[in-house]
Order: C-alpha cells, then sequence, then structure tokens
C-alpha cells in the first residue's frame, strides 16, 4: 500500500496549496500582499494603543525621517493612522464576505438542488436582494444606525451583497444535478445533506471563492466610500476617514501639502484589491484536482 | 425481479407562443426481468430507451403502468417506501467521464455509499476499507493503483470499471446499464461487457442492457430477452438470438443491417435495408410510427397502430408485412 | 508549382496524393518532449479511402492534425514531412499559404464537428466566413455549391442554410461538418472520427455519405477511428496504428481476414460482432498506449502481446513489406501470428 500511501501524503492540502501557489510568482506576491494586510489588521491597534499622538506645530508634514510618510491635519503620524485604520476595513470586509458566503451558496444550493417550488421562492427572495440598491440604503441607514463598529457594518454589506453568489451558486448547481455522479447518488440513497455537502460543494467550492473574494473588493470600496462620502459618523479611524479628512479638510485637491496624506490609505486599497486579485488566479487549481496535479 | 406492464411516460414542452405539446418518450412498454436474467433494450437515440433506464432506477417518474420489484407494485407507494426498492437496481451511466465526482477520489467515492450500508448492517471502518478494495478486485482494477487516483486520471475503460464498483456497493439485484460501452474504445468494450456477463454468472445480478448496437447486446445477452423500441414502444420482442438470426419487423432489419461488417470476415446479408430518412418526431400518429420511413409501408399501415402479435410463441412483432429477411451479416470460414 | 514526391518504400507502385513519411510528433510535458507520434508513415492513394485505426492515445488524432500542420501546443512536429500533390511540404507552410490549405485543398472533418459550429451564427453566415477567410471571390457560387453537396449528403439546402447549430441533430451536423470540408473543392478528406457518439443508423447513414461524396468527387480520403468496424465497412486500405511506427498496413480485406500483426489480430478478437462465436473473442489485455508509460526502446506493444519474445524488448522492428502491398512492423513470423 506504500503507492497509496505516498499518494495521499502528495496530497496533503499544504504540499498541494504550495505547489499551486509557486506554479506563478503573481500568486505568491498576491498572497503575501493579504497576508501583509491581515497582519497589519491584527497587530495595528496593539503597536498603536489608545489615541494617536497629536502635534499641532507638526501638521501637514512632508514624508520625513520622523514620519515617514508625513503627518496630518492634527499633526498626527500618518503612517500610524494607516495601520491602525487597517483593522476597521479588513475585518468589516471579512464579516461581510462571510455573511455573503454563508447565505449565498446555502441558498443557491438549497434552490439548485431542490429545484421546483423551493427554486421558485428563494429565487424571488434572491432577486428582491439584487434589487436593494445596497449603497444608497447604507446611506439612509447610516443616519439612523450607528456604523462605528465593524460587526453592523458587515453585517449590512454582507445582508444586502450575497444576491450575486447565490444566483452563481444555483446556476452551477443546475448544471451539476443533471451529471451522472449526481444522479447515482441519489440512485444509491445516500442522504441529501451528503450529496449536498459532499458531492456539490466541492464542485462549487471554486465559484464560491471567487465570487467572494471579487465581493470583497466590492465592500472595501463601499465601505471606504461611505466614510469618504462623510455620511457616517467618525467613531473609528480607518482609511475612508483617512480620505474625507484630505479630502475636504486639508484640500488635497487643490494644495499638495496633504498629498500623502490622501494618497496612503489609496496605495493601501489598490495594493489590497491587486492581492487580491493576484491571488484569484490561483483559486480555480486550488479546488480542481485535475488542475492541481497537473505538476 | 422486475415486471413492467404498460408504462408510459409523456412529457410536456411549454412553449409559450405555440402551446403546451406532449410528446410521448414510451407508449406502454412492458416486459419481466427474471433473477439472474438478462434483457435488452435496443433502438436509435431518442426512442425513448434511456428515459426507460431512468424510470427502472427512480429517477424518473412514469404516468401510466405498473411497475413490480420483488412482487410489490411500486406506484401506489410513497417516495420514502419506493426508495428501497429502486435501491436493488443501480444504473451503470453511459459517460463515465461524468459519471464519477471530478473533486473526490476513487476511495472516497466507493467508502461514502459503503459506510452507508456499514452503519445499516454494523460494519466497522475496516470493514468497509476491505469491502471496498474486494470490490475493485471484482471489477478487474488494483486497489493499490486506484483507490488514490482521481477520476481524471484513470482511463475511461477504467473510471466504467468503477462506476460498476460503486454501483455493487449497495448490493444491487439489478443493474440497469445505458450505453455503459458507447463512450469507451472498442478495444475495450469487450473487457467491460464481460465483466458485466461474470456479475451475472457469478453474482446472480440482473441485467437491463440498454443500447443501439445489437452486437454488444447479443454478447450480454445472448440467453435474455431482446426487445426493440421504436419511438417508445416495443416493435419486436423474443430471444436474443432469434431476433439477429430471423427478425420480422423492417425496423428491426434497418437496425441490424445498420451494423458494419467486417469485409474478409463476414458477408453483407443478401437483403440489407436502409430506413428511408431519419426519425422525426413530429409526424402524426395515426398510424404505424414506422410507416414513414418504412420501405414496405402500404396504405393500410397509415390507419391504425399494429398491435404485438405472435410470430411464433417466443417472438412477437408489431407489422402488418412482418417477414423474415436475411439482414445480419454472414461469417465467412476463415482458410486455414 | 512542381513538386518532387519523395520516394518511400512505398507498398504498391502507385501514384500517391498525400505522403507521410518518417513523422514524429512530440509533446512537451514536464518529463521532457515524449513522442506522441513516433516515425509514423503513410501513403494516401488517389481515389482509395484509407482507414487508420487505433486505440485512444495511440496519437491517431494528433497524425491528422499533423497532416494540416495544426498540431496543437505543447506539440510540435519534430522530424519528417507530410508531402501533398501541389502543396509541397505541409510542414514547410506557414502563414496564408497553410491557412488556404487547410479547408482548401485539405478537408478536414473534426473529431466532434457536432459541437464545431458555431452556435450563434446560421450554417449559411458560417459558410459565407469560410469563404472570406479563404479570399473567395464568387460567394454566390460558393452557396450553389454548398447547396449542391447538402443535396448530396441527403438535406435539404435551403433549411439547413438557414438553420442554428441546434436545431440540427448530431447525425445532421456530422453531415454539415462534410459539406463544409468539402465546398472549396477539397482533394483530401480527412475525418476524424467521424461517427463516435452516433448511434448505428446515423452512422451507416454518414459512412454511405462519406462513401459516395468519395467517389463522386473523386477524392482521396482518410478515416481516423478507433472502431475497427467503421473501417472495415468502408476503408479500401488499413492502417493500425499504436504508439510507435505502425504495426501493420495493407489492403483492408486481407488485413481482416488475415492479420499478420498480434496486436491487429487482437484488436479483431476484441470485437463484440453480431455473428461467430461469442466464446472466441478475447478481451484485449493491458491498456492503451499512453505518452508517459510508451516503451522507449523495443517494440512498444510487447507488453500486451501474447506472442512476445526476448528480442522484442531490446530491438524495435522495422516496417517492411512481406507480401505485395502489405506491410508489418513484427519480430514474429507472419505465419506464426495467424496460427
Amino acid at each position: 500500500m506504500s503507492t497509496l500511501a505516498a499518494a495521499r501524503a502528495r496530497r496533503s492540502p499544504w504540499r498541494v496549496t504550495r505547489r499551486v501557489l509557486l506554479r506563478k510568482p503573481g500568486r505568491v506576491i498576491g498572497l503575501a500582499i493579504i497576508v501583509f494586510f491581515t497582519l497589519m489588521a491584527i497587530a495595528g491597534p496593539m503597536l498603536y494603543p489608545g489615541q494617536l499622538a497629536v502635534d499641532p506645530d507638526n501638521i501637514y508634514a512632508s514624508p520625513s525621517g520622523a514620519h515617514w510618510l508625513g503627518t496630518d491635519f492634527a499633526g498626527s503620524d500618518v503612517l500610524q493612522e494607516v495601520i491602525v485604520g487597517a483593522r476597521y476595513v479588513l475585518l468589516t470586509a471579512a464579516i461581510s464576505a462571510l455573511v455573503t458566503a454563508a447565505l449565498g451558496t446555502t441558498i443557491g444550493l438549497v434552490a439548485g438542488y431542490h429545484r421546483g417550488f423551493t427554486d421558485s421562492s428563494l429565487m424571488r427572495v434572491t432577486d428582491f436582494v439584487l434589487t436593494i440598491p445596497g449603497f444608497p440604503l447604507l446611506v439612509v441607514l447610516s443616519t439612523i444606525w450607528n456604523f462605528g463598529r465593524p460587526l453592523e457594518m458587515g453585517l449590512v454589506l454582507g445582508v444586502t451583497g450575497w444576491g450575486g453568489v447565490a444566483r452563481a451558486v444555483r446556476s452551477q448547481t443546475l448544471s451539476l444535478r443533471e451529471r451522472g455522479f449526481l444522479e447515482a447518488a441519489r440512485g444509491l440513497g445516500l442522504s441529501n445533506t451528503h450529496i449536498i455537502v459532499r458531492e456539490l460543494l466541492p464542485n462549487i467550492a471554486p465559484y464560491v471563492a471567487m465570487n467572494l473574494l471579487l465581493s470583497v473588493i466590492g465592500f472595501i470600496g463601499a465601505e471606504v466610500a461611505l466614510f469618504f462620502l462623510g455620511v457616517v459618523p467618525f467613531t473609528s479611524s480607518n482609511w475612508g476617514v483617512m480620505l474625507n479628512e484630505a479630502v475636504f479638510a486639508g484640500g488635497a485637491i487643490n494644495s499638495p501639502q496633504a498629498l500623502s496624506y490622501l494618497l496612503a490609505p489609496l496605495v493601501c486599497i489598490l495594493l489590497l484589491t491587486l492581492g487580491i486579485v493576484l491571488f484569484l488566479d490561483a483559486i480555480d487549481e486550488l479546488f480542481n484536482p485535475r488542475l492541481r496535479e497537473r505538476s | 425481479m422486475i415486471e413492467a406492464r404498460n408504462i408510459t411516460r409523456t412529457y410536456r414542452s411549454h412553449g409559450a407562443i405555440t402551446g403546451a405539446r406532449v410528446v410521448p418518450a414510451l407508449r406502454g412498454v412492458s416486459f419481466s426481468l427474471p433473477k439472474g436474467g438478462a434483457v435488452s433494450f435496443i433502438g436509435e437515440s431518442g426512442c425513448g430507451k434511456t428515459t426507460l433506464g431512468k424510470i427502472l432506477t427512480g429517477i424518473e417518474t412514469f404516468d401510466g403502468g405498473e411497475l413490480v420489484v420483488d412482487g410489490v407494485e411500486l406506484s401506489g407507494l410513497s417516495a420514502r417506501r419506493r426508495a428501497p426498492y429502486f435501491r436493488r437496481i443501480q444504473m451503470i451511466h453511459q459517460d463515465p467521464y461524468s459519471a464519477l465526482n471530478p473533486t473526490r477520489t476513487i476511495e472516497q467515492t466507493l467508502e461514502d455509499p459503503l459506510r452507508m450500508r456499514a452503519r445499516e448492517t454494523g460494519g466497522d471502518r475496516k470493514a468497509v476499507e476491505a469491502r471496498a478494495a474486494e470490490l475493485l478486485e471484482l471489477v478487474g482494477l488494483s486497489p493499490e493503483g486506484v483507490l488514490g487516483k482521481y477520476p481524471h486520471q484513470l482511463s475511461g475503460g477504467q473510471r466504467q470499471r468503477v462506476v460498476i464498483a460503486r454501483a455493487l456497493t449497495v448490493d444491487p439485484e439489478v443493474l440497469i446499464a445505458d450505453e455503459a460501452v458507447s463512450m469507451i474504445d472498442v478495444s475495450m468494450r469487450l473487457g467491460i461487457l464481460s465483466l458485466l456477463r461474470d456479475l451475472r454468472t457469478r453474482l446472480g445480478i440482473s441485467l437491463v442492457f440498454i443500447t443501439h448496437d445489437v452486437a454488444t447486446a447479443r454478447y450480454i445477452g445472448e440467453d435474455g430477452e431482446l426487445h426493440v423500441i421504436y419511438r417508445g414502444s416495443v416493435i419486436e420482442s423474443g430471444p436474443t438470438d432469434t431476433i439477429i438470426q430471423t427478425p420480422v419487423h423492417p425496423y428491426t432489419q434497418c437496425l441490424l443491417s445498420a451494423i458494419p461488417i467486417m469485409r474478409g470476415l463476414e458477408l453483407p446479408g443478401p437483403q440489407r435495408l436502409v430506413p428511408i430518412g431519419s426519425l422525426d418526431e413530429r409526424t402524426e400518429d395515426t398510424g404505424c410510427l414506422f410507416a414513414p420511413r418504412c420501405p414496405f409501408a402500404t396504405d393500410e399501415c397509415e390507419v391504425a397502430q399494429p398491435a404485438l402479435t405472435p410470430w411464433d410463441p417466443t417472438h412477437q412483432h408489431a407489422c402488418l408485412h412482418a417477414e423474415p429477411r436475411q439482414v445480419a451479416a454472414m461469417e465467412i470460414a476463415l482458410s486455414q | 508549382m512542381t513538386e518532387t514526391i519523395q520516394q518511400t518504400d512505398r507498398p504498391v507502385d502507385q501514384p500517391v496524393e498525400v505522403s507521410v513519411s518518417d513523422l514524429t510528433v512530440v509533446y512537451r510535458t514536464d518529463l521532457g518532449e515524449l513522442p506522441a507520434v513516433s516515425r509514423a508513415s503513410i501513403d494516401l492513394v488517389p481515389g482509395q479511402i484509407t482507414g487508420l485505426v487505433g486505440e485512444s492515445g495511440s496519437g491517431k488524432s494528433t497524425l491528422a492534425l499533423a497532416m494540416l500542420n495544426a498540431v496543437p501546443s505543447p506539440g510540435r512536429i519534430s522530424s519528417g514531412s507530410i508531402t501533398v500533390t501541389g502543396l509541397g511540404d505541409v510542414t514547410k507552410l506557414a502563414g496564408r499559404k497553410l491557412r488556404h490549405a487547410r479547408g482548401g485543398t485539405l478537408g478536414y472533418v473534426f473529431q466532434a464537428s457536432q459541437n464545431s459550429l458555431n452556435p450563434l451564427k446560421t450554417i449559411g453566415k458560417q459558410l459565407l466566413d469560410l469563404g472570406r477567410a479563404h479570399d473567395v471571390r464568387d460567394l454566390r457560387a460558393l452557396v450553389r455549391r454548398a447547396a449542391q453537396l447538402i443535396s448530396e449528403v441527403g438535406l435539404d439546402p435551403d433549411r439547413v442554410l438557414d438553420s442554428y447549430q441546434h436545431e440540427l441533430s448530431g447525425g445532421m451536423r456530422q453531415r454539415i461538418g462534410i459539406v463544409l470540408a468539402l465546398v472549396l473543392n477539397a482533394r483530401v478528406l480527412i475525418l476524424d472520427e467521424p461517427t463516435t457518439a452516433l448511434d448505428v443508423l446515423s452512422q451507416a447513414a454518414v459512412l454511405d455519405i462519406v462513401r459516395r461524396v468519395h467517389r463522386d468527387s473523386g477524392l482521396t480520403t482518410l478515416i481516423v477511428t478507433h472502431d475497427l468496424g467503421v473501417v472495415s465497412e468502408i476503408a479500401d486500405r488499413l492502417v493500425v496504428m499504436y504508439g510507435g511506427p505502425n504495426p501493420e498496413e495493407g489492403p483492408a480485406t486481407a488485413v481482416l481476414h488475415e492479420p499478420s500483426h498480434p496486436y491487429t489480430r487482437a484488436l479483431i478478437g476484441a470485437m463484440a460482432r453480431i455473428v461467430g462465436d461469442i466464446s472466441a473473442a478475447r478481451v484485449l489485455p493491458g491498456r492503451p498506449p499512453d505518452l508517459t508509460t510508451v516503451p522507449r526502446q523495443g517494440c512498444v506493444f510487447r507488453d500486451r502481446c501474447p506472442l512476445a519474445m526476448p528480442v522484442c524488448a531490446e530491438e524495435e522492428p522495422e516496417l517492411v513489406q512481406w507480401t505485395p502491398g502489405r506491410r508489418r512492423a513484427c519480430h514474429v513470423e507472419p505465419t506464426g501470428v495467424l496460427s
């Protein structure tokens, strides 16, 4: 049974992931960027606890040895602000992604697998969710609800954003449903739960993952935009708040003094997006044994 | 084992403008499959033979007739009560490429149903593993070489063997093979066919063999019954060899004539027939369904559908102009 | 354009339309470049239907594509030549000339030609696209020619030209594939698995059409298939393929009646037939050849061969003429194979 053992070892998830990632340098870079920002989000607020230092004598300073990215309108260090602000942005995106994945996958799978009445009623709900304009809703909700914590913001983004994932999962499920292996599983008398979890889910996982990563980019954009527009009260420090301050308080559009203050969060968002896009390339191979075994 | 009486199935296609159109897939099919026996259904694509296979495995429902499995009439039972009967009947799919889950190894594919079975019979993990290996050996694969692999790493023939092993995990009494070898290399077909034949003789599993190729049907069930289906109804039936040697329905004769001749080994039958035109579902159903393509059709064929009538005690046909013709190839003796 | 046709030890002293000689096609893999076709030689005689039979993995489809110089990446033709009368060596053609050769002199019907039509365009539109790609001036004449061919293959031209792919059955699409391959007056027709996925009646109809257009248009035809039955029904000459050099070739009837290579014999023995003794059929042991497992040295068939001898592991047999019109590559004597 040595060949079998060897085959099992070769398929251990870590080795598979490593091999798939190393196949193209872009994937490693993408993952590195994502990990970098995740670490930043976890460690940031611990590095600089409490309120950031304020220096009224040194506002809108240019980048220097003491302040690598200059200072803001209050004289706080921009780099520290970026680092501390990462948590809110990423945590919100993570929560909304989680909600989207859970709702979208479950609803899409159940609708596609059971078809009939279940399908049509679930899809009407999905259509309804898809027609909710998520962003304006947030603007309206923000007048009555405090989005100071990532949880609320993430929940609202997630609950309004799962429609696309559900649609994609359902159409995949419908096409897989007619495949021989699902008919066989039903014929063998395997339970519906087993069929959905063991047979269907692995086949739609790449679509879920891809839709999810793409929607994360959208979520980041949406939350940052909310703060940038200033429709949400600034109870926390994050990249959106920074952009707002740089443009509306610092006048970065007219004067160059707040430029680094403006660019820092922008570049972070772009980098994170780039990281996700680069990493997306690896998803299909990670989930598809046919692609990943090709060494 | 299985007794089917007058099974009908009709599909309704919903056209927004043209209105609903009724397409009969099966128009009253009856047959009986004894324990350990073999029945073949022959017909071209679109004749309803795949629908029949799906009805027999419970994937598709039927809307008329009776299906009796092990003495129990199934149409009266609830879906839940029916399930255990359908589990005794397992399907071997045509396409071994889509019949296996691409994201799961052969080991996982086999052990899921085996574990379900073990929960019912009280087997443990060891028994499950042993049974998986035993089944793979039974279908002619080496467990070490196959268990850890994904379907895409196997050849078409190997995959079909895995599909058969998976069907055997629930100890079925009947296997339905729907074009089980048509997507496999001709050179590898005989291996699968002889495996199915072996399962019949060694395990006493009954076979329903659905195909367009009379030659493979002959190999599976030489001693069995053969039913020729045309547009949802059986137009000729009888013992396999009788039908091949003395077919009396013109459609059966067309099917037999279409089989390629192995020149150098066989001579074409002197009365080979070619059907007129191709299968058209939309023609009127008043007369004999095959009449529009039949070289021997006369006016009386347009009047009513001929019923299945006996030609001799074992051999039935549904044709007004039934006549035996020598259409099948004839063997040339080898000069050695 | 005059071309000197390369002289090979052709079995019959006949004019040759297409001469494949010593063709090797390799695929780049992680294990280095592996040959999918290795030193294959086939001559297509004008007016004859040649059947190329092999299991999946024998390189038969690769060989057919190589005849259009269209081996998909990561494969490439590494050595040998394909000489076509009037075109010269196809492996040396490139760009515009190559494009015109494909679909022009060389008509090709794809393996999945049931699916090789564009689902968004009518057949007529695709026909015009084909004409424009080949700089056909008189498109009306092209449509007239197509209409004539369509009725020759037993379909209604007006209806077919206005149809989309999904409105036609598998057998009908296969016929359209043949029409499109011939509409630019091809002289050589290459069909890759023309009847796979068709039922016996459609298969018989398609084979009948191939036979008819072959005769009426005076074509040189190559049918590539894994089904010995198809070849025996229609082919004049039979070429068996297996990983390396062709094991056997010759007139179809003679090869089937008296196979001189253990592989041919095993292939015939593994057919499920409607006549003859069922218990005489023998399962072909082992697996079809595979790019990675085919032996590099000696006879490629020896692992599955019931007659293998020590010499088979060391020396690759040469393809030699043994009786007029027939060639074989085997260390065992021809008489030893049949008995």
